[in-house]
């Protein structure tokens, strides 16, 4: 049964700090401005050099090839947190790490490092149980990460945050719980052909169960999901509208908060895959207006093995266990038992405790940057990247040209005209340290639908710098001349 | 000491066959890859007679070359295991005798492999033997040939021959794993099936490029492709040991007049059961 809420009333509301503090742990909060999300609209960001205005690459400079932004010289976000992330400070096969992969996970401050060590030495103990010291301790961190977590991206109360193994076990929960529950034959599952793996395969497995149909929204020419056309595909048959929030291969970014306004039109619900936008922009669950919403702490440089669902409460409370076993129950007899209220009803057995106060202490250090600074410099670091490597030739890169319609997320998936993306990716670790990812980055639909069998995919986060593209840039060159030159 | 004449079937990776020749050929390899030609002598292959010298790429300072090689000494007995193999490092001019057999292949190719002092050499390797690899017949790029579980397209064809040696044909998108693919076609090409199937991904992990890991990830290029050839000789094993059985080992049929041979296994045992049940079947007693 979860512990009584008392430490919510102990929070202090500390407006961010303009500085890193990245040695602090502390339950420290951040009074959120009101920042829409709204598609294209509303973003701080600084104009966008546009196609024409790029100069020709030189391979010895890729930084005379674009306009260099204030915000990406030295003292720039990038170079103050780098300190605080003593991964990042190593050699691979003889070359300086550059660690582009943080769409597939990020990497950990010394902040989180800490309070997961400090948990295990001072407090270790199992949750919701136990009546001593310990155990009381760490049911107060573990419950006072929930509530972080709730104020992070402003759920009404911490009820109305679950605790998973991951984003993919949390969508799991709702397809499993609300979805065998809500879903009958004929009834309607809208998704986009630019989803992860994760959130298609669990609607697939229920959709078989209950007769229900999925259907897809595709791209314009634009390589975005046509969003024009999804309102169209929204009917009285439509139960669940589950969409990205960002690509994790497009880089585009959907008005999420227009999707469920249009959604709640025709009385169907709403789920946001928020893996690759939590981590790098506020996100307002309430303003957003969504229903269910999935992250993963391990893409918001929070330890791996906890994720999270945002559930509205009517919702929760609607819905049966997904798993069955200690914690999430009431009473249990022989033939029958009964369910504790959510959140605990959908956590099941012992919960990663380590991992939820790391989550926590993840959440502490964010915050103490400001969400927004995060995503303002990312959004800056995108535009260069995205420049930098369309100057490449026979280079191709998907999803939007960035403009003051569409926004990219700091994030390139691309390909190089006759050279493997594997072979590219293997080769830049090999001979240069750079660390990308090669292959279709579960989106097997997505690269199906552009008509290719894998990509390359380079994607930033807070503490990279403009110099990390540079050296990207520099490294891609001399891989495709090295292919170029052997074939 | 044995001569370079003599059996240079480890290095075959180079170039897909050697002719053979009452007299040693004098090869001369051009190398688009690395500036300067080789001479050597070659020896034909025991396993495939019929193809072409290919003139393959070598580097001038290649392990084969000027760093111990991998030579069987008749003297020691053969292990299956390639950890406690018989082949031992020689110094470049002491040349094996007898063809390698898988286990040994192994090992002489983790041994070059372990060789190369930086892993973007081991790349520059696998590049090298990609260039070796045989034309791929477009007709076999389908589905039902493709090697699952790996992030680049690989396909693979599987074929034994009247001799019960094993024919594999392989091609990949990616030229990375077309070089693993070339090693493994050297390893396995004209073995027996047993000494495929012996044959463990852990032997291969000296040679996985950027892979510390020996996991079976889908990346692990190695795992999959390998996991693969097993599977689909096995099949073909076991297709062929049913046919054997029933065929070439006719079972033989206990009777009150002795022991003799009688047609196959379902058949002597149908008699047997019905025999047992009391009932009057045709054939010996």
């Amino acid at each position: 049964m979860m512990a009584s809420t008392t430490m919510e009333s102990a929070f202090l509301k500390i407006p961010s700090f303009g500085f890193v503090n990245p040695n602090i742990a502390t339950s420290k909060l951040v009074s959120r401005s009101s920042v829409s999300l709204r598609f294209g609209f509303h973003f701080r960001s600084c104009a966008i050099s546009s196609a024409s205005a790029a100069e020709p690459a030189s391979a010895s400079s890729p930084s005379s090839v674009v306009n260099d932004s204030e915000k990406l010289g030295p003292g720039s976000l990038g170079h103050i947190t780098r300190p605080d992330f003593p991964i990042l400070h190593q050699a691979v096969n003889g070359s300086k790490l550059v660690y582009l992969d943080n769409a597939a996970t990020s990497q950990k401050p010394t902040a989180v490092l800490e309070a997961i060590q400090n948990y295990y030495e001072s407090y270790n103990s199992n949750v919701h149980r136990g009546i001593h010291y310990l155990s009381a301790r760490a049911t107060d961190e573990y419950e006072l990460a929930r509530q972080k977590v709730a104020n992070f991206i402003n759920a009404s109360e911490s009820r109305e945050i679950v605790f998973t193994r991951n984003a993919t076990e949390a969508i799991n929960l709702v397809a499993y719980s609300w979805g065998l529950t809500n879903l009958r034959p004929e009834d309607e599952i809208v998704l986009t052909i630019a989803e992860h793996h994760s959130n298609i395969v669990p609607w697939q497995l229920v959709a078989q169960k209950t007769g229900a149909n999925l259907k897809f929204l595709e791209l314009t020419e634009d390589e975005v999901p046509d969003v024009g056309k999804l309102k169209e595909m929204l009917s009285k048959k439509t139960k669940l509208v589950a969409v990205h929030h960002v690509s994790n291969m497009l880089a585009s970014v959907l008005p999420v908060d227009e999707i469920a306004s249009w959604a709640h039109d025709v009385g169907a619900k709403v789920l946001v895959d928020a893996c690759q936008s939590v981590p790098h922009m506020v996100v307002d669950v309430k303003k957003l207006g969504l229903d269910f919403l999935v992250a993963s702490s391990h893409k918001m440089c929070g330890p791996t093995g906890i994720g999270l669902l945002y559930g509205k409460s009517d919702l929760l409370n609607a819905m049966p266990p997904f798993l069955g076993g200690g914690e999430m129950i009431a009473d249990v007899f022989l033939d029958h038992s009964t369910y504790a209220e959510p959140p605990s009803r959908f956590e099941a057995g012992t919960p990663a405790i380590a991992e939820a106060i790391g989550l926590g202490a993840t959440i502490d250090y964010l915050s103490g940057i400001g969400m927004e600074r995060i995503h303002d410099y990312e959004v800056e670091l995108a535009n260069y990247l995205y420049n930098s490597l369309r100057s490449v030739p026979n280079i191709r890169i998907y999803g939007p040209d960035p403009s003051r319609v569409f926004k990219r997320a700091a994030l390139c998936s691309f390909n190089v005209e006759d050279v493997h993306p594997t072979d590219v990716a293997t080769f830049l670790d090999q001979r240069h340290g750079v660390a990308v990812r090669s292959g279709h980055h579960c989106a097997q639909p997505l690269h199906r639908y552009l008509g290719i069998n894998a990509s390359a995919r380079a994607s930033l986060h807070f503490y990279n710098t403009k110099e990390d593209v540079d050296d990207f840039i520099r490294a891609l060159t001399d891989t495709i001349s090295f292919f170029t030159s052997f074939k | 000491m044995q001569s370079l004449t003599q059996n240079l079937s480890f290095l075959s990776p180079l170039f897909s066959q050697v002719s053979e020749s009452p007299e040693p050929k004098k090869i001369q390899l051009k190398s688009s890859f690395f500036k300067n030609p080789i001479f050597f002598t070659s020896h034909k292959s025991v396993h495939s007679p019929d193809k072409p010298i290919s003139t393959g790429v070598f580097p001038k300072n290649s392990i084969f070359f000027t760093s111990p090689k991998c030579y069987h000494n008749p003297d020691k007995p053969i292990s299956r295991n390639p950890r406690n193999s018989s082949v031992s490092c020689i110094t470049a001019h002491e040349i094996p005798l007898q063809p390698l057999t898988v286990p040994e292949k192994v090992h002489c190719l983790a041994c070059e492999f372990k060789s190369l002092p930086e892993p973007i050499d081991r790349v520059k390797r696998l590049l090298h033997y990609a260039t070796l690899l045989p034309p791929f017949d477009e007709s076999g790029r389908v589905e039902e040939n493709r090697v699952k579980g790996c992030t680049t397209m690989v396909w693979l064809q599987v074929e034994m021959d009247g001799n019960r040696l094993m024919r594999y044909k392989v091609d990949s998108d990616s030229e990375i794993t077309k070089g693993f693919c070339s090693c493994l076609i050297w390893l396995f090409d004209g073995a027996i099936p047993e000494e495929v199937l012996s044959v463990k991904t852990d032997d291969l992990a000296e040679m996985n490029v950027g892979m510390p890991s020996k996991g079976h990830s889908r990346v692990n290029t190695w795992h999959n492709i390998l996991i693969s050839i097993q599977k689909k000789t096995k099949n073909f094993v076991e297709v062929k040991d049913k046919d054997r059985s029933l065929t070439e080992f006719p079972p033989l049929v206990g009777s009150t007049d002795g022991f003799s041979v009688y047609g196959n296994y379902k058949e002597a045992q149908y008699m047997q059961e019905s025999r047992q049940a009391g009932n009057e079947v045709e054939g010996p007693t």
